[in-house]
């Protein structure tokens, strides 16, 4: 007699396995999987909260399941000592979840206790059991089964109450009317009972297939104008195994309509359906199917009258894993489940695989048509057994991570460049177009060329090769020069090196700085050398601020633990500089840097002008570069006047500004920097 | 509809779980705890909470199993009762009514009709053990004055109190003695440390006690981790002691298991030793059980363990120490730094957990969901280490980011500060840090948060801190040409005057940041980072700082420490109203304009909620907690409330939540005690009804054969009294109303006779049962046969005369032959 377990290879089975949020706050999904174990998870935290695994898991295999409606419980607490009995809070528990299996038992099981409450056999059902129904308040269970009968249990006794013929074929499905006293029952056709004395009290076509699920939509008539008997004029729905239309009836008073009155169009066979019912006229039935093909279409609509045409869904929910990397296409993942959260404006979704399926809350937005969610639950497959105990969770921390330490440019504030009131101006300039040819140009660099072959016979220092490292960016390059030791030779390099290259140097010295401290430790030497030679070239940059911001920042941030012995240390180089300052000049003397076009201003109107420009070269260091020494003539004019100051007090200039950035307290240079501080 | 009480203070989250030793019940299904005025019993499968029992006035210090019904339990009060609970069902069976302060409970199997208290008498500090007896008598209130005095000047944890070898002893232990009272000889002998005279080495005092169950064996637990097996006391000369040291620091408890081949204990070290056969070479242990162990218990049946531990969690140890539950409270363990905030996905209420986590803990189900391991660091746990501490954290853009700041400072000048942002990854379903920021500040971060305008384009983070500056860290791309990111940098840094930094706060559309430097308001552009006004009321340190919302956004609030709370108008930028009120909590609720302000005094805590534009509040409740509440936070409610009278209007939209200093988390509620306490008293839904099993044939009718056979051996003419609900005769006569009765002479013959006993009855019982025992050989886990012994049963309960045993015989045959046809076909099926 008993037919075995196995559902799935009957055709006209549903398609979905068991399953059921516990009611009112969601907090528990259960689900009996096809190898007979009862999961029940948490859905909060996602995790296996109890696993159970009835006797006769493989010869009565678990066909449906239904929680208990809550009971209350007493909670904590008093708090107040001395005063009486105070509060005691309370919540609603469920614990009882009733199962229903293929040979026409079912079974009772506490989920607080965690073991089998009752079994419900004696005088029940002989063939497999389609649906279960807790009655809302009496304490009474309906079931409904293969063998064409209803019973009616007393859970308490667990004793059978009543037991009825429901239908000449088998009994699918049940539903219990919102007031409690009507039953649907779904065989051939969909029956309505009246549950007092067990009469039909209304027929309904049905559906060609057995009916999967039946559920009341609303729990109000539409038209409050004539009096509510608690069952006229409410709509209920019904899913059926094969079908891709979900029909809706309607309770009327007179027995003639028999046929639905709308219906929802889905993708596939539904499998489990939730819904929110409406507890005004005004609001919509918002209704979520989960397909067997793994969608979840949402619908939302006030139910009045009637539609010949199938709705459509308003949404449709879908999951797909990221596919990584341009092999692999994205999978789907299918949805188990969907259920409402007592907000109603959220989801609860199951997902992935029945075993080890994850539970995740979704937003609802009504206005987007279709959401696809893209999810790895790759990691997911794992069985988790010791988080599952401790209930710790590890975020991960990998190395994709951004660090910033002090220094690093995004750790403080980026110095903005100076107010945008120039940028009209430099636009104006653009449009001035080129006052130079190109033609003059190459000519200019040409000579320059010429020049330099002439100049630079010494060996003992780079400054060549660093402005072609700097120029393109060459790391080996920068590494051979930038790598030595030797204080002498960084010096004749910086006093030689063309001045345009000074700021990428230091950017790139910047650069080295944030890098591995053994390198930064020979990067120092460059940048105190580099500081002190062309302090008054970098003085007269109008961006500076902006441009040497981070070095800046990356010099205060490193000095900040000793400023005291940083001024001390200030101080006595300067001494000793201003000591020996004397002869040293003399040897390494900076070659000329010879105007190449000497402009002569012909009216100070354009000497705004003359400072942007000079700015705008110093930002475009590349093109600079590009011309070489071609300067344009505002350039020129700038040189000149540094000429004009003449080769012997430059130096003295430098140990000016030099020392005086040392009685600032730091060693870096310019007063600018201070400003920020405001 | 709503019911309208008034408005009252509720406890959620639960009371301690680790204030004494769990217990376990005979089968070790259940595991009870003490909880501030309750018991819990909760499953040791499913780790949830099977019962509460409540009816003590006062903290619960003491249960121990009823020793002569293993399904009873005592529990023991400081309000002076011992009362006796039904623990399946959850029921008060009994109260013995003692009169004094009871400290904790120790029962004795052989002590039958007495239980042993700890009272304290006269002096406030000198504990007693005194024998208790308790009164038979069928009264629900008994009083139990009759004390009789064991042992005097004891120490006052039950820890330190042990009975032994089938209660031939008990052993008491205090500072540096051990006293040992024998009840036989009622003689006390006295053991003392050596070295306790020697000040220095003054470590080894006794912490607490256990005794062996069979043997003459007393262990004792020190404060420098040692581990003392005491032997041979019965001689005041010849006693030995054996140590066993493993722990480095003080030993918290200790327990033999039921056999008392192996002895536990633990301590701040967080690992569960078992010495076998107590030598030392001889130990298992199982380490990382997170928190210091504070008890230790062992099941009366021998299979489990658990371990109570400092951080409000009671783990369940398998004999093979492999931990299987975890019933975990709301971690109490440390100070609350983060406060309390809300996870918006979770809707978890978020605060500090276990050290270096964050704890997210369900409002909704009062419980625990998971631990958010944030620093991720191995935890040592040992006194004078100066650990990493989770100092703050905030939620943003709809719990889409996380940051969180750790700091460590071992001296004033060596601060470590470090801040991380966590991305919530959808795909993955959760945290990952997406940057992280070595000292962020040169101080202390004193406040943190996050824009959470709905349109802001751009996530933005505020921190301030002690060190004056405030910055702004926006989320910029980050991406580079191996991968595409995002990463937070650092966008405006500000200060006003060196002043310290000390709260900040946008704007609920997010265009203004107010940050407060210590006696001063700034209001920043959120755009430009410029600073557009200041606000000086010169009335103390600003404490919180907020924004109205919805209708009151133009308005700031700011409570200061002297006292002051001020209202300013940021239109008119001009104080619109001050009180004097010394603010401890100021929340804002973020689905209304109402804030919740709590104040302190002296005698207690009290709540005003009032809208930013009137200065009058809505809503005052005086003395809401005795204690100083430290946190609170407005819980958004998924589903509306609708109390339409004024005074609870506030908490419609919202439920307010507040942690006092020793951090009970209490929160309002409206329903009257007396409506939530009616559903209790119809507890269980149904009945327990299993069907019975081949193995319950086996058993079960042979043990009550047994004791049938006991019964008749010992009292032959054993009167078996007939079931009076059965006989029709006296149903009638309880039942039919007096007017309509017979007279009492023709009922009298009728009613002796249906009490009358036919002899058949016995025969009649005892053939059935043969058949049982047939039947099971050949019995199969089938379900048909469990109807079929039901019937066979229920017709043997009804039958009573002879022609009824043939009857049943025959019907017992039709069954057998039932049965046969069935059981074959079942086989062919195989």
């Amino acid at each position: 007699m008993a037919a075995g377990g196995g559902g799935s290879c009957d055709p006209l089975a549903p398609a979905g396995v068991p399953c059921a949020f516990s009611p009112h706050s969601q907090a528990y999904f259960a689900l009996a999987s096809t190898d007979g174990h009862l999961r029940v998870w948490e859905t909060a935290n996602n995790r296996l909260h109890q696993e159970y695994v009835p006797s006769a898991h493989l010869s009565g295999t678990c066909t449906c399941l239904a929680w208990a409606p809550a009971r209350l419980q007493a909670k904590e607490s008093p708090q107040r000592k001395k005063r009486k009995s105070e509060a005691v809070g309370m919540s609603n528990q469920t614990d009882l979840l009733a199962l229903g299996t293929a040979v026409g038992s079912i079974l009772l099981y506490s989920t607080v206790k965690g073991e089998l409450h009752s079994k419900l056999i004696s005088g029940g059902h002989d063939n497999r059991v389609n649906c279960i129904q807790w009655h809302q308040d009496s304490g009474c269970l309906y079931s409904c089964s293969d063998d064409k009968h209803i019973v009616e249990w007393n859970v308490q006794t667990c004793k059978v109450k009543c037991k009825w013929k429901g239908d000449n074929s088998s009994v699918s499905s049940l539903c219990i009317s919102p007031d409690g006293k009507m039953l649907l029952s779904a065989g051939r056709t969909i029956k309505l009972w009246v549950l007092e004395t067990k009469e039909v009290y209304r027929h309904f076509t049905g559906h060609a297939t057995p009916v999967s699920s039946l559920m009341f939509t609303t729990i109000r008539p539409p038209n409050e104008s004539q009096p509510f008997d608690g069952i006229t004029g409410l709509y209920f729905l019904s899913g059926a195994v094969h079908d891709r239309l979900l029909n809706v009836w309607q309770v009327r008073s007179e027995n003639k309509e028999k046929s639905a009155v709308m219906s929802f169009t889905v993708t596939d066979e539904p499998v489990y359906i939730d819904l929110t019912l409406s507890e005004n006229k005004e609001e919509p039935v918002k209704l979520a199917v989960v397909c067997r093909d793994g969608q979840v279409h949402l619908f939302e609509h006030i139910l009045n009258g009637y539609c010949k045409k199938p709705l459509t869904s308003n949404c449709t929910i879908q999951i797909a894993t990221p596919g990584k990397g341009k092999k692999s296409t994205p999978k789907p993942i299918p949805i188990l489940a969907a259920g409402f959260c007592s907000d109603k404006m959220s989801l609860l979704l199951v997902y992935g695989s029945w075993f080890q399926p994850t539970i995740e809350r979704v937003a609802l937005n009504s206005r987007e048509p279709h959401m696809c969610l893209v999810r790895d639950i790759s990691n997911c497959w794992a069985p988790k057994v010791e988080t599952a105990i401790t209930k710790v969770r590890t975020p991960v921390m990998n190395s994709e991570a951004k660090v910033l330490v002090p220094g690093i440019p995004g750790h403080h504030a980026a110095i903005k460049p100076a107010p945008p009131q120039t940028e009209q101006v430099e636009s104006k300039r653009k449009s001035g177009g080129n006052e130079v040819s190109i033609e003059e140009r190459l000519g200019a660099m040409d000579i320059d060329t010429h020049k330099k072959g002439k100049e630079d016979l010494q060996t003992n220092s780079f400054p060549v090769l660093l402005t072609q490292g700097l120029e393109s960016n060459d790391f080996e390059m920068l590494n051979k020069v930038l790598q030595t030791r030797n204080v002498n030779l960084i010096k004749k390099t910086v006093l030689r090196m063309p001045l345009h290259t000074v700021i990428p140097l230091l950017q790139e010295l910047t650069k080295r700085l944030q890098g591995h401290p053994n390198s930064a430790v020979l990067m120092v030497q460059w940048l105190k050398c580099v500081l002190t030679v062309h302090a008054s070239y970098l003085s007269t940059l109008p961006d500076l601020v902006p441009q040497l911001g981070t070095l800046y920042q990356l010099m205060e941030s490193r000095v900040k633990t000793f400023q005291k012995l940083s001024h001390l240390h200030g101080k006595l180089i300067l001494l000793i500089t201003q000591v020996t300052a004397s002869e040293k000049t003399k040897g390494a003397t900076s070659p000329g840097q010879k105007a190449k076009l000497v402009y002569e201003e012909e009216s100070s109107e354009e000497e705004s002008d003359d400072e942007i420009a000079d700015k705008d070269s110093e930002d475009n260091w590349d093109e600079d570069e590009e011309e070489s020494e071609s300067e344009k003539d505002e350039d020129v004019d700038e040189e000149e006047d540094e000429d004009a100051e003449g080769k012997d007090e430059e130096n003295g200039e430098d140990r000016d500004t030099a020392s005086e950035k040392e009685l600032n307290g730091d060693s870096d240079l310019d007063p600018e920097n201070e400003s920020e501080e405001e | 509809m709503v019911e309208e009480d008034s408005i009252r203070v509720v406890r959620c989250g639960g009371s301690e779980l680790n204030f004494r030793r769990a217990v376990f019940s005979a089968d070790s299904k259940y595991i009870f705890c003490v909880s501030g005025d309750f018991v819990k019993v909760y499953s040791t499968v499913t780790e949830e909470c099977v019962h509460i029992l409540h009816g003590h006035r006062n903290l619960v210090t003491g249960i121990q199993l009823n020793p002569n019904n293993h399904l009873q339990l005592y529990s023991c009060s400081l309000d002076g009762t011992i009362k006796l609970w039904d623990y399946i069902d959850g029921i008060l069976i009994k109260t013995f009514i003692v009169g004094c302060k009871l400290h904790a409970l120790f029962t004795l199997a052989q002590a039958e009709d007495s239980v042993f208290v700890i009272v304290n008498k006269e002096k406030p500090d000198i504990f007693q053990l005194v024998s208790v007896k308790l009164p038979k008598s069928s009264s629900q209130e008994v009083e139990a004055k009759e004390l009789s005095f064991v042992l005097d000047y004891i120490n006052q944890s039950p820890k330190c109190i042990a009975f032994g070898n089938e209660g031939v002893y008990v052993a008491a232990v205090r500072e540096f003695y051990l006293s040992v009272y024998f009840f036989k000889k009622k003689t006390t002998s006295r053991f003392t440390l050596s070295s306790s005279r020697n000040k220095k080495h003054a470590k080894n005092n006794f912490t607490c006690v256990a005794c062996h169950p069979t043997e003459d064996c007393i262990a004792s637990g020190h404060m420098d981790g040692k581990i003392r097996l005491w032997r041979n006391f019965y001689d005041d000369k010849k006693y030995t002691y054996t140590c066993l040291h493993w722990h480095h620091d003080m030993v918290m408890d200790l327990a033999f298991s039921v056999t008392g081949t192996s002895l536990l204990s633990g301590g701040r070290e967080s690992v569960l030793v078992e010495w076998r056969d107590a030598t030392e070479k001889n130990k298992e242990f199982l380490p990382r059980l997170g928190a210091t162990i504070e008890h230790i218990s062992v099941s009366p049946a021998g299979d489990l363990f658990c371990t109570s531990h400092s951080d409000n969690k009671i783990i369940i140890i398998h004999r093979n120490l492999e931990a299987s539950a975890v019933i975990q409270g709301l971690v109490k363990d440390r100070s609350i730094f983060t406060g309390l905030m809300i996870d918006p996905r979770t809707k978890a209420l978020v605060l500090n957990g276990k050290p270096g986590h964050l704890q997210f803990y369900s409002l909704q189900s009062d419980k625990q969901l998971y631990n958010l391991d944030i620093i991720q660091q191995e935890y040592i746990n040992d006194y004078g280490l100066i650990q990493i501490e989770l100092t703050k954290a905030a939620f943003g853009c709809f719990g889409n980011w996380l940051a969180t700041v750790e700091q460590r400072q071992e001296k004033e000048t060596e601060l470590e500060l470090q801040m991380k942002l966590w991305m919530y990854n959808k795909k993955t379903q959760g945290f990952i840090l997406n940057t992280k920021i070595n000292m962020p500040h040169e101080d202390c971060i004193t406040a943190l948060c996050f824009c959470n305008a709905e349109k802001s384009e751009q996530p933005t983070l505020v921190t301030a801190s002690k060190d004056g500056y405030f910055k702004v860290w926006i989320l910029t791309d980050d991406s580079d040409i191996y991968k595409k990111a995002v990463g937070w940098t650092c966008d405006f840094v500000g200060s006003y005057h060196k002043y310290q930094a000390t709260n900040c706060c946008f704007s609920e559309d997010g265009s203004l940041l107010a940050v407060s430097f210590e006696e001063i308001v700034t209001i920043w552009d959120s755009v430009t980072w410029e600073l557009k006004c200041t606000f000086c009321q010169r009335a103390g340190k600003i404490r919180h700082l907020c924004f109205g919302r919805l209708t009151c956004s133009k308005y700031l609030l700011g409570a200061t420490e002297n006292g002051i709370l001020c209202c300013w108008n940021l239109l008119s930028c001009a104080l619109e109203w001050n009180a004097k009120l010394n603010v401890r909590v100021m929340e804002p609720d973020p689905n209304s304009e109402n804030i919740a302000a709590i104040s302190q005094s002296s005698v207690g805590s009290d709540l005003f909620v009032f809208k930013p534009s009137e200065p009058r509040p809505l809503y005052i409740q005086k003395g809401i907690s005795r204690e100083e509440v430290q946190w609170g936070v407005f819980v958004p409610r998924d589903v509306p409330e609708s109390f339409t009278s004024e005074a609870y209007q506030w908490l419609n939209r919202s439920q307010f939540y507040f942690l006092t200093k020793s951090q009970s988390l209490l929160t309002f509620s409206t329903k009257s005690p007396e409506e939530k306490l009616t559903p209790t008293s119809k507890q269980l839904l149904a009945e327990e009804s299993l069907p019975t099993t081949p193995f319950y044939f086996i058993l079960g009718k042979h043990r009550q054969q047994q004791d049938e056979k006991l019964n008749e051996t010992l009292e032959n003419e054993l009167v078996q009294l007939p079931l009076t609900e059965n006989i029709p005769a006296i149903s009638e006569l309880l039942h039919t109303p007096a007017h309509v009765l017979p007279s009492a002479s023709f009922l009298c013959s009728m009613f002796v006779n249906s009490l009358l006993l036919s002899k058949e009855t016995k025969s009649a019982k005892e053939i059935p049962e043969d058949v049982d025992m047939e039947e099971e050989k050949e019995s199969e886990d089938s379900d048909e046969e469990n109807d079929f012994t039901e019937k066979v049963q229920d017709t043997s309960n009804t039958g009573l005369g002879e022609d009824i045993i043939h009857q049943l015989s025959k019907s017992e045959e039709k069954e057998l032959r039932k049965f046969r046809k069935i059981d074959y076909g079942w086989i062919a099926a195989l």
